[in-house]
């Protein structure tokens, strides 16, 4: 039975708490009862890359004071996506109506087989099941957000079977990210300037997606923009399509060697948008 | 430049560190110079892409980057750069690789009207180096032409001593540059970098194309440069270029394995990749 339980049956014998309990009650109520702001911050790739996260906060402002949004791709190619993913992960589970976690193409068992977070998870663990139980959460992710009814959030993009938001309730997502269809498209496919519908990638798997596609999208559901992140932009954002589309991308400096500012998209209560870049860090280093 | 260099074997060689906080030295008449870049924002993207006439680039191009080793008498130089080398992508346009899940994907119902895009996203290279012979300001004014001119690389026996340069000789200065990497979408990698190194008997350097798309195909394109100091004034380059590639069932069917995960480092693998080029050539500097 938990500290709370056990006080409730005490409360309900009529018998009153101890003043340190009062005193941590009243704590635990302000924070419920606090009203919510409706601030919100939008980030997306972090990849591993903890210290960038760290200063993302500072310069967001901490959560739960501040809503947070993370599009994804949290782990992979940077050194810390253990301490990265377990760190969203805490905060999701102590504040679960302040942060929002949606799934990127890199929260699966197969991408992260590749590109290091599972090589991680041994290293720091010994044992690949710090890697099992995580993988295990994210088939749970959900696949994108809207904010306010007018920003619609997603890792990657469009797919031509999903025309409407209420197609995407539908997905059965609770899955390894397959190969094709609407839930690995959402999690995949990129906007693309030299298509005007659907295009192709030449890869021969992957689709991308046009202005007019964009503009179908927005009208149909009556949305603002797409906000998605997947892909390293070296301004930390970037505009599509007549500002029907951005890319967030939130990791400085990627793989630590690109040199690139790292953006997170902070909206007001009225949804103003304003662009704010966390400084560039480099990792700390125990040099001898 | 990474690790600290000895004053005492620099001066041994008779090599001096360049000024000014550029990161390189001079040795044996040669100037040997790295300088690395962050990536080119979206304004010189699109310059590049019209410069290069393609809307596709890789997803991290380090533009300004580069590794310059120039012969001070003879004005040789020899350079490394990933717009020569992006050059090269559009010249040899190779077809694009599929990956595995394409042949899921032409089963599936198409959207009405859909693009296929077809260029060669692996950014695959033949570059194999730069080189031009710079005049100084002067001698430009009586020479017509650009200023620079083509030298020749003859096709040769020789092979370059990779005995002689695996003796733990000192190491004088140490880099590595990358020129463009691109993730492929989360597909593998293509990458473009040089190492180099420089002892007091030689340089040597190793110009690296690397690719491996996932379940389908690994490439490397090594291109070797080795020149070791004499008492000439005409030095000689030994370059050596040597291209391997082999499908990951190819691979699987030798009965080494199949997954990605084991082939993320190309050092360790590339004995199992067979040759599919090789080519040894020197560059003889004129007077």
């Amino acid at each position: 039975m938990s500290e709370l339980d056990r006080q409730i049956e005490q409360l309900k014998k009529c018998e009153p708490l101890k003043e340190s309990e009062v005193k941590s009650l009243c704590l635990k109520a302000m924070e419920i009862l606090v009203e919510e702001s409706n601030v919100q911050r939008i980030c997306g790739d972090i990849h591993g890359q903890f210290y960038d996260l760290k200063e993302l906060f500072k310069v967001g402002g901490d959560c739960p004071k501040t809503n947070y949004l993370f599009l994804g791709d949290f782990v992979d190619r940077g050194f810390y996506s253990v301490e990265t993913f377990l760190l969203l992960l805490a905060l999701k589970v102590r504040y679960p109506d302040r942060i929002t976690l949606i799934r990127g193409n890199h929260e699966s068992r197969q991408i992260t087989q590749v590109y290091g977070f599972y090589d991680e998870c041994l290293r720091k663990y010994g044992s690949a099941n710090v890697w099992r139980y995580c993988t295990d959460i994210f088939d749970y992710l959900s696949l994108s957000a809207l904010i306010e009814n007018k920003i619609f959030s997603v890792h990657g993009g469009l797919s031509p079977s999903i025309s409407t938001l209420d197609q995407i309730r539908t997905i059965f997502r609770k899955q390894e990210v397959p190969h094709d269809g609407a839930m690995c498209e959402l999690l995949w496919s990129d906007p693309e300037d030299t298509v005007d519908g659907w295009g192709l990638s030449p890869r021969g798997a992957g689709f991308l997606f046009g202005g007019s596609v964009v503009n179908a999208f927005n009208r149909t559901n009556n949305i603002d923009y797409i906000c998605r992140a997947h892909q390293l932009v070296m301004e930390g954002y970037k505009w599509m399509f007549n500002n029907q589309i951005v890319t967030v991308w939130s990791a400085p400096n990627y793989c630590y060697r690109c040199g690139n500012v790292a953006a997170i998209l902070e909206l007001d209560e009225n949804l103003n948008k304003k662009f704010r870049a966390p400084a560039r860090k480099p990792p700390p280093d125990y040099f001898l | 430049m990474e690790g600290e260099i000895d004053k005492e074997e620099l001066k041994a060689a008779g090599a001096q560190l360049l000024p000014d906080g550029r990161t390189g030295l001079v040795i044996n008449g040669w100037e040997i110079e790295t300088r690395k870049f962050p990536i080119l924002n979206s304004t010189h993207v699109q310059l590049w892409e019209q410069k290069l006439q393609t809307s596709h680039l890789p997803e991290m191009v380090f533009g300004e980057s580069s590794l310059v080793l120039k012969h001070l008498k003879s004005d040789v130089k020899i350079h490394f750069n990933a717009f020569d080398s992006l050059v090269g992508w559009k010249q040899e346009k190779l077809p694009p690789v599929e990956v595995p899940a394409a042949a899921k994907w032409k089963f599936r119902s198409k959207p009405f009207q859909q693009v296929i895009l077809d260029y060669d996203y692996t950014f695959t290279t033949p570059y194999c180096g730069s080189e031009t012979v710079e005049k100084s300001l002067e001698q430009r004014e009586t020479i017509s032409d650009e200023g620079s001119c083509k030298l020749h690389w003859e096709d040769c026996e020789e092979r370059i001593d990779l005995t002689a340069l695996a003796s733990k000789e000192p190491i004088l200065f140490y880099d590595e540059v990358i020129f463009y990497e691109d993730e492929l979408a989360d597909s593998g990698v293509s990458l473009l970098t040089v190492k180099v190194r420089v002892m007091p008997s030689c340089w040597f350097l190793l110009l690296r194309f690397w690719l491996r798309v996932d379940g389908v195909l690994m490439r490397l394109r090594d291109t070797r440069m080795h020149c070791i100091f004499g008492e000439s004034n005409k030095p000689v380059v030994l370059r050596e270029c040597c291209w391997r590639e082999a499908t990951f069932q190819a691979l699987a069917s030798k009965g080494y394995p199949s997954d990605c995960a084991a082939y993320v480092d190309p050092t360790s693998i590339s004995q199992r990749l067979p040759i599919i080029l090789h080519k040894t050539q020197k560059l003889k500097i004129p007077n």
